[in-house]
């Protein structure tokens, strides 16, 4: 996910005809819907996570060592992208919930590209999933503050419920402004910006009484011996400070500092990371954009299992090994995103029992991506992430 | 415009394993020349290349970057391997050979060359190895960082036994710590703090423990409380978790509040890996996420700051050595393009100092066969291995055993104490990877399930899950004290590819280590009963680690903790080298690691092993500014 550096106004945007005018009023303007754009955050932050873990466990690793690391380094940063949005919800006395349903959503979903936006598949690793990441983690900043919010496109039918078109529950994009029907934000590291002025703008209000936004309770927060990623460190969020650190981390983690490559903490940021699968070679100390001098990167495009893109449960025949393996996968992941959950409202520490559960995810989907599809030759089943009953009740 | 720090702890610099030739290294001054590519060598080439000296670093092994691909490599040998022993990640390599676990055997004068490294003339014959690549036996190790027990270094005045080291624990202790930052331990101080162990007001160790396993907590129930009288003496047991070289939860309250990074995995590109352990329970020999220290993250700092250089798969043959001054001129070595082909060239290293650090069997090998065996005549003697005694049982209840890392607790009360007047300490380690190390399990479990039993499908499975989830081995490590008979030697009859002779021993094991043999296994016993486990151990007749003492046989497991052959001392007639590991014969010469260590005592060496090295370094730096400082000539 990305963030623009700064706003600046270059060029009139209206030329376009579809940018929507916002009010200088920010839209958040009380603590509920601050709540609940982070918890947008959070469904965003997360929505990421499938279509990389499923390009990731669909590599045959030993032939495409540099490929696995480079997506598995970018899915563990999105999980502390993830658990920093949590931070900041615990923070303004939130409650992260990442079992309510039609949290994870329904693939292909769409994410805003600017005035457009582009899909986000489930599929194996491949010039195409990169392409996508790459997609993904480029940065995308509105002309103005005021062209921050615009029109949304049409849709593919099947993409926005988390339930699925039949089943009559109305979706939502993963961007959309929340009560503006028909709108959605330009870009997601525009959707943290209104956030960022949301905070900016309760909490001035709340200093003025002499009080604070920031009263959730410190035992909430997720520290350090809770969690680790390697690259960039988990922040306890307590304040303004603390709170815009946050998010401004997952901007930089994703297109780098200020026009670099790599961001404040030196690692290399997300988009960098899968260019060097294009490019062929590694970034290394003093690179610029687009010139990686470092070692090769050595990949292998057709080295992955050929995972059915977007599978559903549907696709496996009814009470085959194969469905019973994909319906299991959607339960240990529901239970996974229970798990989460329960760290993220004040037992950190279950956090690091996770890491047995995440375990068992990559076994299931390796599982389930070694096994050919009865009936659709040439292609593997994929976790399909059908988490919810009206999902499931489709498909008996 | 930011940049990655160039110094980022991980990254190891692309080529540099791979760039510096012979005719590069002989074109360049170095201050230090070290022999060996493992947790000592790369210590001190850290430690001088901080302060500005040029190193060489001569690598045995292949020439290979410590890139992950590489790493991964390793894994997959070891995967795939049918035999999964320390060496089975490393590719057999006649030029550079070490010896395996799978190759014991006492070589007679028609065993064939090639089933053997060492060559072992008995009585007793050993399985211990050492490894030989680039990280040196951090490559296999399990990575427990005990420190020794203050009485381990003065045990000839305290019990009569052995011999008293040069150093003592409060000498070492500001280096055990500078060594637990840098291969980061995971331990409590609370635990640690036993048999006089001291530190120092408010010190916490880097990381929490690794957590007791489920199968610690089952053992502990029988054995917290329990107490042996030994000697007229009583001393009570616990279960306490082992110090760990390996990443945990960071202590936030080390280092003064500064906490604590834990250093992960190295490649040449960010690959930000293992900066926790996972619970793989696959440490040894290979961490699949280098959770684990090895000696490479302490290379790749090393070989970043510009004036470290290494050339690998470079086997060095001869010391040579002024006769007037007995000052070594240089060190010979054999540079090999290819494992697969003896040939080779041959070229000098040269040094102001010299550092051999190539683990206390080729440390010797290397000075025997220049023909250096020391004034005192020890180089070579009292070679020191830890003799370990494997007691297994099955539990009556599932125990969670194959969980956690490979050891994460044991019974450590028994490491001292008065009683050593008279019989060998030892440390009892609880192993959470059930008897894969006695027996074979799991695989020999599954065969014998399938062939005796006729088990199949959901049966097999549960049988074996059921079977193995019980399996507890207790891992007695016990001391082995000095004893000149106990040697490497060198003889012509046996050379390797490269025509470099091979390390001779011949070893026994005293009747003090047997003793307490004898009584580690009566403790076995008592621990199963107290549990209600069932004892299932055998020791087979054709064991090549057999011993017979007092009626009873035993087996005995090699420890891989090689120590001895280079004995540090007071006086250069009882040993070979000083306080500070430099030779007494030869004043720019560092002979360091385990051969330096007058006892092995009951500690796993390398922690030691790096605190000497982490002391050495800094009389090397002393050594070589006063011998770079100008001279003025008087005329008077």
């Amino acid at each position: 996910m990305t963030l623009p550096k700064t706003t600046q106004a270059t060029g009139d945007a209206r030329a376009a005809g579809t940018t929507v005018q916002t009010a200088p009023e920010p839209l958040i303007t009380t603590l509920a819907q601050l709540h609940d754009y982070l918890y947008r955050g959070l469904r965003i932050e997360h929505a990421t996570l499938p279509p990389y873990l499923t390009a990731l466990y669909s590599l045959e690793r030993e032939r495409n060592s540099d490929a696995w690391h480079i997506i598995r380094v970018v899915a563990v940063e999105e999980m502390l992208h993830l658990t920093l949005v949590a931070n900041v919800l615990n923070a303004v006395r939130g409650r992260p919930d990442l079992t309510k349903p039609g949290f994870v959503p329904r693939y292909p979903t769409a994410l805003p590209d600017g005035e457009d936006d582009f899909l986000v598949h489930l599929r194996p690793f491949g010039e195409e999933a990169v392409d996508m990441f790459l997609e993904i983690e480029r940065p995308r900043q509105a002309p103005a503050a005021r062209h921050r919010v615009v029109e949304q496109q049409a849709l593919p039918a099947e993409v926005g419920s988390s339930f699925g078109p039949e089943s009559g529950v109305a979706g939502e994009a993963l961007a959309a402004v929340p009560g503006q029907p028909g709108l959605k934000f330009y870009s997601i590291g525009e959707f943290y910006e209104e956030v960022i002025s949301g905070i900016n703008y309760l909490e001035d209000r709340a200093r003025d009484r002499g009080k604070s936004i920031f009263t959730g309770d410190p035992a909430r927060q997720v520290t350090q011996e809770y969690f680790y990623s390697g690259g960039g460190q988990i922040i306890p969020v307590t304040n303004r400070d603390t709170a815009v650190r946050a998010l401004t981390l997952i901007a930089e983690q994703g297109e780098g500092l200020g026009g670099g490559i790599y961001d404040a903490e030196d690692e290399l940021a997300h988009y960098y990371r899968f260019q060097q699968l294009k490019l062929g070679r590694y970034y290394q100390s003093g690179d610029e954009p687009g010139s990686p001098s470092g070692p090769r990167v050595s990949v292998d495009f057709r080295a992955a299992h050929p995972v059915k893109r977007d599978p559903r449960l549907r696709d496996y025949p009814k009470d085959s090994e194969l469905r019973a393996a994909a319906v299991d996968f959607n339960e240990k992941y529901a239970s996974f995103l229970t798990m989460l959950t329960e760290a993220y409202n004040g037992k950190p520490g279950v956090l690091l029992e996770a890491v047995w559960e995440m375990f068992r995810i990559r076994d299931t989907m390796s599982r389930l991506m070694r096994n050919p599809i009865p009936g659709q030759p040439g292609k593997n089943a994929g976790p399909t992430f059908e988490l919810y009953p009206a999902t499931r009740a489709e498909t008996t | 415009m930011t940049f990655a720090d160039s110094s980022d702890a991980v990254v190891f610099p692309y080529g540099a394993a791979t760039e510096t030739t012979p005719e590069d290294a002989a074109d360049n001054e170095y201050d230090v020349v070290i022999v060996g590519g493992g947790m000592g060598g790369s210590i001190i080439a850290d430690q001088l290349s901080l302060d500005g000296q040029r190193v060489l670093i001569l690598e045995a092994g292949p020439g290979k970057d410590l890139e992950l691909a590489g790493y991964e490599s390793y894994l997959s040998r070891f995967f795939g391997a049918i035999t999964k022993d320390n060496q089975s990640p490393y590719a057999f390599n006649p030029n550079a050979r070490m010896p395996r676990s799978t190759d014991v055997m006492p070589v007679k004068p028609d065993t064939p060359e090639d089933d053997y490294y060492l060559v072992q003339t008995g009585p007793y014959s050993t399985d211990s190895t050492y490894t030989r690549v680039l990280g040196g036996t951090t490559m296999h190790w399990e990575a427990k960082a005990l420190r020794m027990l203050p009485e381990d270094f003065s045990l000839s005045t305290l019990y009569g036994r052995g011999l008293n080291w040069p150093v003592s624990y409060d000498d070492l202790e500001p280096y055990y710590r500078q060594s637990e930052r840098e291969l980061g331990v995971s331990a409590e101080v609370e635990d640690q703090a036993y048999l006089g162990m001291h530190f120092p007001d408010g010190y916490v160790f880097p990381m929490h423990r690794m957590p007791l396993s489920y199968l610690d907590q089952v053992v502990a129930k029988g054995v917290d409380g329990m107490e042996v009288d030994l000697y007229g003496e009583r001393y009570g047991l616990r279960v306490r978790s082992f110090p760990q070289a390996r990443n945990g939860v960071p202590n936030a309250a080390y280092d003064g509040g500064n906490g604590y990074s834990p250093v992960g995995a190295v490649s040449t590109s960010q690959v930000r890996e293992g900066e926790r352990c996972q619970g793989n329970t696959n440490c040894v020999p290979l961490c699949p996420v280098q959770a684990k220290y090895h000696a490479g993250k302490t290379l790749a700092k090393a070989l970043s700051r510009g004036n470290v250089d290494i050339v690998t798969q470079a086997v060095a043959s001869e010391v040579h050595i002024d006769p007037a001054t007995g000052r070594v001129t240089g060190i010979t070595y054999k540079k090999y393009a290819d494992s697969r082909s003896p040939r080779h060239t041959t070229h000098t290293a040269d040094g102001t100092l010299y550092v051999l650090s190539a683990n206390a069997i080729e440390n010797a090998r290397l000075m025997l066969a220049s023909d250096l065996p020391s004034t005192s005549g020890l180089m070579g003697r009292n070679l020191m291995d830890h003799a370990y005694l494997l007691s297994w049982a099955l539990l009556p209840e599932v125990a969670g055993t194959m969980r956690g890392t490979i050891c994460t607790g044991g019974i450590s009360d028994l490491r001292g104490g008065r009683f050593r007047r008279h019989q060998a300490g030892f440390a009892a380690d609880i192993h959470n990877d059930g008897w894969g190390w006695a027996t074979g399990s799991p695989y020999s479990d599954l065969l014998a399930i399938v062939d005796r039993q006729g088990k199949f499908g959901k049966d097999l499975r549960t049988t074996l899950a059921d079977q193995i989830s019980r399996q507890l081995l207790l891992a007695f490590m016990i001391e082995v004290l000095p004893e000149p008979g106990n040697r490497v030697t060198v003889s012509r009859d046996y050379k390797d590819a490269l025509g470099n002779m091979k390390p001779v021993v011949s070893y026994q094991i005293p009747d003090y280590t047997k003793e307490g043999v004898v009584y580690a296994r009566q403790f076995a016993r008592d621990v199963f009963d107290r549990l209600g486990a069932e004892d299932c151990t055998v020791y087979r007749p054709d064991d090549p680690g057999r011993i017979s003492y007092k009626g009873e046989d035993y087996a005995i497991r090699g420890g891989n903790h090689l120590a001895g052959t280079h004995i540090m001392g007071t006086a250069k007639s009882t040993s070979v080298v000083d306080h500070t590991q430099r030779s007494w014969d030869h004043e720019n010469l560092y002979l360091v690691g385990g051969g330096s260590m007058p006892s092995v005592a009951t500690s796993n060496i390398s922690l030691t092993l790096a605190a000497l090295a982490f002391r050495s370094a800094r009389y090397i730096i002393k050594q070589l500014r006063a011998e770079k400082a100008p001279v003025y000539l008087s005329a008077r």
